[in-house]
């Protein structure tokens, strides 16, 4: 599916791959394997600076924060794809069908969007957690849920500006059926604008959830989280700061790098 | 007297102006005609000091009154050019709306002029601002200077352009396609109104246009301009009547014109009785008319009958607060198409042309009054080359689209793959276009290509009937003849009726057997186009034909 | 005006649903809340004394009638978390009012900053047509969009705490006691909270200027003979900011919930912190009021935003 003048290749974009490259491939080792065990104590070991044995250093319990990370860079990653994946498919739905359709049930949908858009989506987060309660899967629940919107909002825009295309005025002159109009006709041409906001989206639901474990709400101990670590480390800023930086760097080099990375396929359009 | 003495200018490498050498004398309208892409716009830019800072100046000079205002190889003086835009040389644009600044009151927008140029006190400004606004035509010149660009209509932005053109009485004026944007009875009282001013002010005027013929009734001298070059300049008369040059040439034999015999290819009939606005045909327009082969004679069937029809719309945005209000778009139009022929659907925007030909379609639900139709699922082209085909698609596939949706509404209708494929290709050959397309996007066409695809699409199922929206509005003179030639030969190979709406009367002319004239939602006269155009019923109809 | 009248019809009644929407979360779904204040001991008639007491053996419609009275008239029922003395809950009106101040002013001291220094910022970019520096701000920007505003107060402690020594880390003086002490605390967390959302403005209001400048318009004021300056100052600049004012109603929005994060790093008494409190307490009455509050605020910047943009653009206020 590649268009004609979109195949240029660019800054944002390597950067961006290589950035997330190896985010993910720490992430999703860490899911099998971590240098040290992410549990096992050193009472001897207690704060050593970043040195060859342990690259990030160690922390009060003398733990490999190395592993820490990659354990709690599994956790955010596969929590933001799932929160991506669950939010994206509902919002090409909703948007698909309220976006062409339209009528009542895209005015209810629309006044809801607009007032959880309004929102922070942190705090609605908050909410959902405090009625649900704790956990991997609520947080998971909770943050899908919260980010459906911002996709059907998109979506949406994107299908009534192509409705009123001459080009699917034509494909209804022809008696193409409905279905085969929002997902043959028009679909394919919202991927571009879709494929960005799913990657802003990767990077929202990061920063949500490690904001959230931050705050101590959501991913709960044996559950590694960054958010977690770096709420542990502030209260030793003063003699260990690496324990703070190498979680709170980690959660910035996944950010920039999906940003990049979105700002690139951008340019490429 | 404003000289551009050998200009060429680059963009990134390749010239889109070469070598062009142009002078204004004293009271002088000078046409310089193009299409796209020519580099009269770039021309007049450069004149102008307005060109991007990335073009560069490769060969030549600008000269205004002996001041060398440009010249290659030195970069831009923004300070001389400045005592000179506005004061000594200004332009009016294409859209009058876009060219205004929309937050800010037109008044204040004309007086900047005065501002940046004079010393004069604020209430003498105030009163040169409304002073030039009367005359340029602008009648309550006090609410006019209070308003916003968007408060305005299209005519009277344009007029606002003019006066702030005029106001300081420049020796050179540069209309960019003043009036394409405008409708034909507002175009004709702009151009007269350049005119007056320049036979008043007797100062020199650049007119940039696509439309020879426009050219040519406000020109003196016309220069034609094909990628970057000047291939001909002469008096307007002499490019007319005898070009030399063989683009000059093919440039007035695409433009449709009513001085040139019309080609129609209807074979049928019109039935004796029909309604008592349209007459049989005179025995006079017939001979002028050059039937394309077939016998005449035969009655045609109607392939789509009006009756009493009313269109609505509904205003208002949805919201919980106002209730929207039901307005008739077209009223009581009666009439209709037979086979074969091409009926041609004129009239200003905003005059329900496109509501009546939605409506037609099946598009517009909210009718009263009847359609009767004789064929299944009529087909449209629409204007924009560029939004009428689905850019994530290949041409072959877009070709297919309207076979498989066939056969799922009718399986009597179903095709097996090859057969399908086979079409498709056959209906590229019969569009002109060459096999290798079939796998290509729309994206690598350019417009008169899409344009073909566009037709293909909608007649690889035969449909009968097909809405012809401005089909070649947007396309380059020397294109457009080329696809009406097309329009006109598949119609004759398939036995097709059009409705062909078209602002360009020209174009009707050209390309329509019979011709219905719509205003303010309602059909005021139809008619076979040679009478109607002998004998106009209509003061409307009149001044309508008369704008070209 | 009649816009304005339609404008505060929806304001009043998208409270009224999400107030409708906060009761149904806390009081009806949650169930029943004495044993969370009683603790399991209690004995069955108690229970339900407290029951009658708290008048939830009412239908919830009527329910939902007085708490919402309870509200209007400044009642904002009472915490289950937090006592006043032996025998009486603390009110939640009394809880908030007392953190409330310290929220406000962190949340302003931001907005202040983010509008200071990111108009400017962005009309000097838009002008600039130097590379280095475009390429630079570009970089910048974009990093400090990716720092999450917790781990960012944490930087901004380490280096103006641990490293530069401007503040001690946990210094918090009460507004009430001193208030320029409060402030000059104030300014560390305002800052990590404008940073990003500087950064984010001044980009946007320079892409703002940036697309304004290829419209037609402009290329009228230069063919009038006017300068870049006049250009930009006196065409492009209010025309670009219109989408920046709706820009800037949003980003208060995040600013608040930026707020409670960054009050938690810095350990600021505001209602942020009382609101993660309240949610790791299940102490619903506060969360159910603070949800609502900032509902309250964020409908009501929309609402103003509105309004201002009909004051810059003509357009709109004709319709």
């Amino acid at each position: 599916m590649r268009k004609p003048g979109s195949g240029k290749w660019n800054k944002y974009l390597t950067a961006g791959l290589i950035m997330t490259g190896i985010a993910l491939l720490l992430g999703i080792l860490g899911l099998f394997w971590t240098p040290y065990s992410t549990t096992a104590m050193s009472a001897s070991e207690k704060f050593d600076a970043p040195s060859l044995r342990h690259i990030f250093g160690t922390d009060n319990f003398g733990r490999d924060i190395f592993s820490r990370v990659m354990k709690g860079l599994s956790t955010t990653i596969v929590i933001g794809s799932l929160v991506v994946a669950f939010s994206a498919s509902a919002g090409i739905l909703l948007g698909a069908l309220t976006g062409y359709f339209g009528g009542l049930v895209d005015e209810i949908v629309m006044r809801v969007t607009d007032a959880v858009n309004g929102f922070p989506s942190i705090l609605l987060a908050l909410v959902l957690i405090s009625l649900l309660g704790n956990g991997r899967q609520n947080v998971i629940l909770a943050l899908g849920i919260v980010f459906i919107p911002s996709y059907v909002r998109i979506v949406r825009s994107e299908f009534i500006r192509l409705r009123d295309a001459d080009y699917i005025g034509r494909a209804r002159l022809m008696g193409v059926c409905r279905i085969r109009i929002l997902f043959v006709h028009i679909l394919p041409n919202i991927f571009s604008v879709f494929w960005v906001s799913v990657m802003i989206g990767f990077n929202n639901a990061i920063l949500a959830e490690s904001g959230m474990s931050y705050l101590g709400i959501g991913v709960q101990p044996p559950d590694a989280s960054l958010g977690k670590m770096l709420s542990d480390a502030q209260g030793y800023l003063q003699n260990a700061p690496w324990y703070a930086l190498a979680p709170g760097l980690t959660i910035v080099w996944v950010v920039l790098g999906f940003s990049l990375f979105s700002e690139g396929i951008r340019r490429r359009v | 007297m404003i000289k551009i003495e050998n200009l060429s200018v680059a963009f990134d490498g390749p010239e889109v102006v070469k070598n062009v050498t142009l002078e204004l004398k004293d009271g002088e309208i000078l046409g310089v005609v193009g299409e796209s892409g020519s580099g009269k716009s770039v021309t007049a830019l450069t004149l102008m000091g307005l060109v991007a800072d990335t073009a560069e100046i490769t060969s030549g000079r600008i000269v205004f009154d002996d001041v060398v205002l440009r010249e290659a190889g030195k970069p831009i003086d923004k300070a001389l050019y400045r005592k000179y835009q506005g004061a000594e040389m200004s332009m009016v644009f294409q859209e009058p709306m876009t060219s205004l600044n929309p937050t800010v009151r037109v008044g204040r927008q004309v007086e900047e002029m005065l501002r940046l140029h004079t010393d004069f006190s604020n209430e003498k400004i105030r009163e040169k601002v409304l002073e030039t606004f009367e005359a340029v035509g602008l009648k309550d010149a006090e609410t006019v200077y209070a308003s916003y660009p968007h408060q305005l209509s299209g005519g009277m932005r344009q007029r606002v352009m003019i006066a702030m053109a005029v106001i300081l009485h420049p020796d050179l004026v540069v209309c960019d396609e003043p009036t394409t944007a405008l409708d034909v009875t507002i175009q004709n009282q702009i151009i007269e109104l350049l005119r007056t001013i320049n036979t008043k002010e007797q100062n020199s005027m650049l007119f940039i246009t696509h439309d020879l013929n426009l050219a040519r009734r406000i020109c003196h001298r016309i220069a034609v301009m094909k990628d970057g070059r000047v291939v001909e300049l002469g008096k307007t008369e002499d490019i007319f009547e005898h070009p030399e040059e063989t683009y000059t040439r093919e440039l007035i034999e695409a433009v449709p014109s009513r001085l040139k015999r019309r080609t129609s290819v209807f074979q049928g009939k019109y039935p004796a009785e029909e309604e008592e606005c349209c007459p049989g045909r005179s025995e006079e327009s017939l001979g002028e008319e050059e039937a394309v082969g077939g016998v005449e004679g035969q009655a045609f069937p109607p392939v789509v009958e009006v009756r009493d029809l009313s269109v609505f719309y509904q205003d208002g945005s949805n919201s919980l607060f106002s209730r929207k209000k039901r307005h008739a778009a077209v009223q009581g139009a009666d009439f209709s198409i037979y086979r074969g022929e091409s009926l041609g659907l004129v009239g200003e925007s905003g005059c329900g042309k496109t509501t009546l030909s939605r409506a037609i379609l099946g598009m517009n639900r909210d009718i009263t009054g009847e359609i009767r139709h004789t064929t299944v699922r009529p087909q449209m082209i629409f204007q924009d080359p560029y939004s009428s085909l689905n850019p994530a698609k290949t041409i072959g596939w877009l070709l297919q689209e309207p076979l498989r949706a066939a056969a799922a509404l009718d399986k009597s209708r179903a095709m097996s793959r090859e057969d399908m494929e086979a079409a498709a290709y056959d209906m590229l050959r019969r569009v002109g276009m060459e096999e290798t397309y079939f796998h290509r996007r729309p994206s690598q066409l350019s417009g008169g290509q899409r344009q073909r695809v566009s037709i293909g699409q909608a007649l690889i199922t035969n449909p009968g009937l097909v809405v012809a929206d401005e089909p070649v509005s947007a396309l380059d003179v020397t294109i457009q003849a080329q696809i009406m030639e097309l329009m006109q030969k598949l119609q004759q190979e398939m036995q097709l009726s059009y409705l062909f709406i078209s602002h360009d009367i020209n174009v009707v002319y050209k390309m329509c057997d019979r011709i219905m004239v719509m205003k303010d939602g309602e059909i005021i006269e139809i008619g076979e186009t040679q009478e109607l155009f002998d004998n106009p019923k209509q003061e409307y109809t009149k001044k309508l034909l008369a704008s070209h | 005006m009649n816009f304005f009248i339609k404008k505060f019809i929806t304001l009043i009644m998208t409270l009224f649903l999400v107030s409708v929407g906060a009761f149904l979360a806390f009081q009806i779904i949650p169930g029943d809340v004495v044993t969370s204040i009683l603790g399991t001991e209690a004995t069955p008639e108690r229970e339900e004394q407290l029951r009658e007491e708290l008048g939830l053996n009412d239908p919830p419609v009527v329910r939902y009638f007085s708490w919402a009275g309870g509200v209007l008239r400044g009642d904002l029922g009472r915490s289950y978390q937090y006592s006043k003395n032996m025998n009486e809950m603390m009110p939640v009106a009394e809880l908030i009012g007392d953190k409330l101040p310290v929220t406000l002013w962190l949340a302003g001291l931001a907005m202040v900053l983010i509008v200071m220094v990111s108009i400017p910022l962005g009309v000097l970019w838009a002008k600039s047509g130097n590379r280095f520096l475009d390429a630079a701000l570009g970089v910048v920007t974009q990093a400090t969009m990716a720092v999450p505003s917790f781990f960012l107060g944490i930087l901004v402690t380490f280096l103006f705490g641990v490293v530069l020594k401007w503040f001690a880390p946990g210094s918090y003086v009460s507004y009430r006691q001193d208030f320029g002490g409060f402030l000059g605390y104030l300014v560390f967390p305002a800052l990590s909270i404008a940073l990003p959302k500087i950064a984010m403005t001044a980009r946007f209001l320079r892409n703002s200027m940036l697309t304004e400048m290829k419209a037609d318009y402009v290329r009228t004021a230069y063919s009038k003979g006017c300068s870049r300056q006049r250009v930009m100052y006196g065409h492009v600049l209010r025309n670009a900011m219109m989408p920046v004012v709706t820009f800037l109603g949003m980003i208060i929005a995040e600013i608040v919930a930026g707020s409670i994060v960054v009050e938690q790093v810095f350990g600021l008494p505001g209602i942020g912190r009382l609101l993660i409190s309240s949610i790791n307490n299940r102490d619903f009455p506060v969360v159910e009021i603070l949800i609502l509050y900032i509902t309250f605020v964020v409908i009501f910047v929309y609402f103003l935003v509105d309004i201002l943009y009909r004051v810059i653009d003509p357009r709109i206020s004709e319709r």
